[in-house]
Formats: structure tokens, sequence, C-alpha cells
């Protein structure tokens, strides 16, 4: 019993340095916004904890809303990564859905003005934001900022500047890979700025890395197959491409499981549709579940590969 | 010449005679010399082989004229600090139009002795005058007859003056010679109409503009601004935040002004006067117009910290002074009882703050063009004003069609080369294609949308384009483009990745 006194002691002392060390430099908007509740270590007790219950967008799939516990939190970090960087067009696409039903859900004098920033190796790498293609997938385009700083520390320093201010209704952070600069206190940082704020910022990462962060919610998006073009009888047409379908999958919430969602974004409806797996691809699922893995599987951190490295010689 | 180490035991020896040649009428000639130099005889105008014949341990440094510029230009800054009106005189001069500046140094002798003191401590020999015209004040510093002159002794000042005072050019100088006019005051007197019908209108327009009867227009270096303040300090300041402390200081007394005006600011200057004669400007714009003091300082804040390397405070700053440079009206908002910030007000903050730091192509807004080749069709541009913005959203942007974007989210810079396998000819879609050293199997391709080049921006010869969307095994969607008609090039042409799809 004395040993528990003791740890619960020390657990306490450590909660509140750092809160201490938090609190140094946050301004007077997050300290009321955290007094409840120093650094946020506290068991979630009542609803008001942790952003959970704050005003969430419902993203009109059931089953991923009761995963997310509403939808996805207004407020806070949401982190949206691809495997390749081939693959960030879809990804844009899913964080530029979410960005459009956050435009749609808020409406204030000025309109909705959403914030891009690019590091501009991503922006590079992966192609530069295209005007028509924006405005014809649903986002309004006129009060939209884009910036493209050079280093990370850049985009870093202008997404918090622009989190202390409750202007945006979204901001787009686009990173490449996992940057050292990126870490652990940085997305903590922005993350609770963003909840004071009540501003949903959306990190947008290019080929990385599964990672610790302090993002509330994070989905590892790919692409697939779209359904095709459909015809005023109900059917599709043959070998067109139609609406974009996500592979979706929550790799981090709430909720234990990590499951996978096909959904399709329909630009016009503004809406998200839920595509069941057996109306996309009957036989692609096999037949025996027990071979699944979690999606969390093979993520860094593991065991190494065992095993000796050999010396090939070189095929060519 | 090295001096060796016996200086050090014995007097530091005196450095030679200095003087500094350039090319004039295909000889080597002197064109500035020091007072050693002058004393031993040369002049300037000599030939150097000659110069050196009288004079053998002469130094000889060839001429700079753009360093000598340089060093004029940074002189008028220096001179901002007793007038906003600095004008240069040729290679060698600068006008100050002091008027109304006198009262702020005492008088008019305690201002030219203290401009004279200052620049000798900064190692340089000035001679300056001060009269009530540009020509007067010339031509006494120029021929040394006295540093004040009161408008009614102009005459008396003139008279004894050779010609040449007047700033005329040589030739009527020789021409007046000939006939034996030699001085200002031979010429005053004379009557007033065979001299401009023998001599021309020059002579009697630079005697006017001496004597103070014709006004003379000094045209300043730098352009003058609508409202400034500044602060003098007994002791230079070196540290950031007392720079940003003053600052906002200045800002705050700026206020009362604006309001008066009911303006605000669009472009500041701070320039920041370095002790050792240095001057910084440093501008930082608004993206609206703003007169609020906080917001002025934390524009500066971000604009110290990006300039942080080229800002050199050696010993100091003692002179800080905020400019205006450019207004505009500014609509007094009352706020209302919800307490809601107002959004288009702290929206053109955040830009400040980001362009204050970034410079000004930092942030950009979306622009669409009647364009319909795909890369002129959207562009960004800086944002400079926010009203801008909140125009074009107020208008709103329909959606296109019901139908899937033709249209991709992201688009290359620059196309890059793809090599397509088996395309079906002449005009279908590649069966595979390689980008960025992967094959990609086309599992479903739209198209060809054929967008021909704009004749009259890129000429008769452009090539069209016929664009797909294709999609891959795993549901990639990409935008190709194939560069130019199988008929129409010779060589078969060559595929590009143009976009990506959602």
């Amino acid at each position: 019993m004395g040993q528990s006194t003791m740890t619960r002691e020390r657990l306490f002392a450590l909660r509140e340095t750092i809160s201490r060390l938090e609190n140094e430099n946050v301004p007077g908007l997050l300290k009321t916004a955290r007094k409840g509740n120093p650094a946020g270590f506290g068991q979630i007790t009542s609803k008001q904890e942790e952003g959970v219950s704050g005003p969430v967008l419902s993203l009109g799939i059931d089953a991923l809303d009761a995963i997310l516990q509403g939808g996805l939190p207004l407020g806070g970090l949401t982190e949206v990564r691809t495997v390749e960087t081939r693959d960030a067009g879809a990804a844009l696409g899913f964080v530029l859905a979410l960005a459009v039903l956050c435009q749609s859900g808020r409406q204030s004098q000025l309109g909705s003005p959403i914030l891009w920033i690019g590091q501009g190796m991503a922006a590079s790498e992966a192609g530069h934001p295209y005007g028509r293609g924006l405005e014809a997938y649903g986002l309004n385009t006129g009060c939209c900022l884009f910036s493209s700083p050079r280093t990370v520390l850049d985009a870093l320093w202008i997404a918090e500047a622009a989190l202390s201010l409750p202007v945006f209704t979204a901001i787009i952070l686009e990173v490449r890979g996992n940057p050292a600069q990126f870490g652990l206190n940085e997305s903590r940082r922005l993350h609770l700025r963003a909840r004071a704020g009540k501003v949903p910022i959306l990190l947008l990462r290019q080929a990385g890395a599964e990672e610790a962060s302090s993002a509330a919610v994070r989905f590892l998006v790919a692409p697939a197959q779209t359904t095709g073009r459909p015809l005023p009888d109900g059917s599709v047409l043959a070998g067109s491409i139609g609406n974009p379908v996500f592979h979706v999958t929550v790799e981090k919430s709430r909720a234990f499981a990590s499951p996978a969602f096909l959904m399709e974004w329909n630009s016009h409806a503004r809406r998200f549709r839920h595509i069941l797996p057996e109306t996309a691809a009957p036989f692609s699922e096999p037949a025996y579940p027990l071979a699944e893995f979690p999606a969390s599987a093979g993520g860094p951190g593991g065991t190494d590969e065992m095993g000796r490295v050999l010396a090939f010689q070189k095929a060519s | 010449m090295k001096w060796g180490a016996s200086w050090l035991s014995r007097k530091r020896p005196d450095h030679p005679p200095l003087v500094f040649v350039d090319r004039i009428q295909n000889a080597m000639r002197i064109v500035a010399l020091d007072a050693r130099a002058e004393k031993s005889g040369l002049k300037r105008g000599q030939g150097l082989a000659e110069a050196r014949a009288m004079c053998p341990d002469i130094e000889i440094i060839p001429a700079d004229p753009v360093a000598d510029r340089a060093l004029l230009t940074s002189l008028a800054d220096w001179c901002d600090r007793y007038t906003p009106l600095v004008a240069l005189d040729g290679e060698n001069g600068l006008y100050l139009d002091i008027t109304g500046c006198v009262h702020l140094h005492g008088s008019e002798k305690a201002l030219l002795n203290d401009i004279l003191s200052r620049l000798s401590g900064l190692g340089i020999e000035a001679r300056g005058a001060l009269a009530s015209s540009a020509g007067l004040s010339w031509a006494m510093a120029h021929y040394r007859s006295g540093d004040i002159a009161a408008p009614q002794e102009a005459e008396e000042v003139l008279s004894p003056l050779p010609l040449a005072a007047l700033r005329l050019p040589l030739e009527v100088i020789q021409t007046l010679a000939r006939v034996g006019l030699k001085t200002v005051g031979d010429i005053i007197t004379l009557p007033r109409a065979p001299l401009a019908r023998r001599f021309g209108p020059s002579v009697l327009l630079r005697l006017d503009q001496a004597l103070g009867f014709e006004d003379e227009p000094l045209s300043p270096r730098l352009p003058v601004a609508s409202l400034s303040v500044e602060r003098r300090l007994a002791s230079p300041i070196q540290d950031e935040d007392d720079i940003l402390e003053l600052t906002l200081q200045l800002a705050k007394s700026l206020r009362q002004r604006f309001e008066e005006r009911e303006e605000g600011g669009r472009l500041f200057e701070l320039v920041l006067f370095r002790v050792d004669g240095r001057v910084f400007r440093i501008r930082a714009a608004t993206s609206a117009a703003s007169r609020d003091p906080e917001r002025i300082s934390a524009l500066y804040r971000e604009r110290l910290q990006a300039i942080h390397d080229d800002l050199d405070v050696g010993y100091g700053f003692e002179i800080l002074r905020l400019c205006v440079l450019k207004t505009e009206h500014y609509a007094v908002v009352q706020e209302d009882f919800s307490g809601a910030s107002d959004t288009g007000r702290s929206l053109s903050a955040f830009a400040d703050r980001v362009m204050a730091r970034f410079g000004p192509e930092s942030l950009s807004t979306l622009i669409l063009q009647e364009s319909h080749v795909p890369e002129r069709a959207a562009a960004f541009l800086p944002v400079s004003d926010m009203s801008r913005l909140s125009a074009a959203e107020k208008t709103g942007t329909p959606i296109s069609a019901a139908l899937p974007s033709t249209r991709p989210l992201r688009l290359f810079r620059h196309p890059e080369r793809v090599d397509a396998i088996a395309a079906e000819l002449p005009e279908g879609a590649p069966a595979s294609f390689k980008w960025r050293r992967t094959t990609y199997q086309v599992a479903r391709a739209e198209g060809p949308e054929r967008i021909a080049g704009e004749w009259w921006v890129d000429g008769e010869d452009a090539l069209t384009r016929d664009y797909f969307r294709v999609e891959d095994a795993d549901g990639r969607r990409f935008w190709l483009f194939r560069d130019g008609l199988y008929s129409q090039a010779a060589v078969s042409p060559k595929w590009f990745m143009h976009g990506i799809f959602a």
C-alpha cells in the first residue's frame, strides 16, 4: 500500500512538472481551456476531456462515425498518411473532402477560409494544388490561402500562427516523410493549440511511416478502384472512371479495432458514400479471415529482422 | 609601401602623397589627390607620367566612380537625420533642403556646425554653407566665402567670386573671360538683354538662381514620407527588444495623427541610424490599412527575426525613425456586443505576420483564368490586398458539373516524361507506362480530350495535346498526355504525366 502511495505521489509530481512546462509559453486562451485538466494526462472522467465530446463533424458513414465517437473532432490534430508518394493524390482527395465538409458545416461572414501549408518539397514531389481541380472537387477556393514554406520549421511556424486566431475553418499542413523537426513535442503543441482554438488541423503526411504523435485520429489512405460512371438507368458505364474511391484505414482512434473502409467522394453532393465490400469486389476478400493482420502490424518499433545479411553479387 | 617593424620605435611614417587616376581622353590623368600631393605641386587633370616625374614616390590608386557614388549615397542617407529632402549634386556634393528644420537644432549656425563636426568625426573632410538659395550656398561652399548668408547679402557675397561659382558651362566662362568679364560682380550690374543675347540664357538663369530671384527645384533622392516620427537617443541601443519597444512608442505617437487624417498605414519604414553613420531601412507592408501600435510593433518583430543576420548592430543605433510611406482610408468599425472578433481584421493580421517574416510571395491565393491550356487556367497570386480576397469570396463559385471531375487535384509544374508502352494507334491510351522508374498497368482509361495550343501565345506550330485520364490496377488515377499527334509530328510523339487525381 505504501509503495502505491509513493508511486502515486511521484506520478502527481511528474504531472505537475509537465503541466508547468507546457503552460509556460502558452497564451491565456490555452491556459483557461486546460485548467480543468493539467497537461491532458488526467483520466477521462467527464465528457469535457480530450476534445472527444467537443464539436464533431459527422462523415456521413455510420460505422466510421461510431469508431470516431461521433465524427471527426473539429479542433485538434488529425493525421492522414500514405505509404508511398504516388498515393499522395488519394490522400489529398480524402483530406480535401474533409475540408469541404468542414467548409459546408461552418459559414461565417467572410466565408470559410482554409489555409493550405505545403512544404516546398512536398509540393514539388507530388504536384502543386491545381485550382480548376479543387473547384471541381467541391472546395470554395475564393477564400483559400496557400503557403509554400521552404522548411518544415517554417511550415510549423505558419501553422502555429494560424492556429492562434479563430479565423480558419480548417488548416491543411502537408509534410513529406517523418521529419525530425516535427516530432511528438511539435505535434502535441499543434494539437493543444488547435483544440483550444477549436480549429481542425489536417496533417497530410506523404510517404510517412507510422510514428507516435498527438493526433487524436490517424488515417492511412490508399487509392482504390472506382466504380465507374453511373448511367441514368442505374447501371454503370463499363470501363469508365467514376467518382474517386479511397481505401481508408483508421489506424489510431479511441476504438480498439482499426477497421478499413472503402469510401467514395461525390463532389457534387459533397458527401461520402460507404462502398460495402461485396458491392465493390465480390470475391476479392479472402474466404478465410484468419490471415488478416491488424493494420498497425509491421510498423516501426517491432523486433528487428533476424538472420544474417549476406552480400550477394550484383545481378547486373 | 611597407612600413616594416621600425615604426614602433621611431615615429609612425607618413603615408606617401596619394593620387587617384583614371583614363581621360586616352591618357592616365589625376582625378583626385590628397593634401600632401597638392603640397608637392600636383594638380587635378595632370598626366600621370608628369606627376610621377615630379614626385616619384606617389601612391597611385585607380579611381572607382561606382564606389564614390556609393559613399555619397550612404552619406545622403546619413544626412536624412537633418531633413528628409536630400539631393545629390554631381559626384561630390549634397544639397539639404532645411526649410522648417532649423528650429530642431537651435540655430542655423548650430545646425551647420553639427553637420560639419559629425562629418569630420566620420573621417570626411567637408565644406558646407547655408544660404537662401541652392546656387548661393553652392558658390559659398566651393569658394569658401563665409558659411551663412542672409537673402539680402546675396549680391555682396557673390560679387567677388569668379564666374565659375555660378555653375556655368566651361565654354560660356571662357567666352565671358575673353571680353574681360571674370567675376560675378562684373555681370551683376550689366544690362540684362544684351547679356542674354550674346552669351545665351544660361548666364542669367544661373545668376538669378544664385541671387534667389529664380526658383530652383531640388529633386530629393527619396520620396518624402507622409507621416514620420523619430526618437533621438542619448546613448545608442543594441538590443532587439529595445528597438521593438521604441518602435511601439513611435507607433503610439503616430496613432493620433492617423486618427486626425482618418487613415491607416499600408507601408511602413523603420529607419535606423547607426552611430558610425550607416543607415538601415526596414520596410514592412500590411495587407490592410492599420494604425494599431501593437500590430505595427508585432510586424517589426517578425521583420527583425527575418533579417536577423543582415542587421549588423555594431555599436548600436542612435536615431530611430518610423515613416509611413503609403496610407489608405481606414474605416473605423464598431465591435458588436457578442465580442466576436472581426474575421477580416484578424485574417489580415495573420497575413501580415507571415509576409513580414517570409516575404510578400509567401502567401498566395488562387485565381482562375480564361484559358483552355491547363497550366494557364489557374494560377497563384500573392496576397497583397485582403479586400480582394473577401470580394472574390462573396461572389462564390458554382460547382461546374455533376460528373466526376476531369481536372486533377495536383498538377506538376513541369510535366514529367513517361515511357508509354503499347499505345493504341493512332489515338488511344497506353496499355502500360513507366513513370519514375515504376511500371503501371492501365486498368481503365478515358479520353482523349484534345487540347490545342493557344496560337496567339505559343505560335502557329504549337503541338496539340491529347489528354487521358487513366486508372492503374491499384486504383491510382493519373492525367497523361501525348504531346502532338501521330499524323502531325515526324518522330513519334512523347508522353507526359501532368497531374494526379484524387
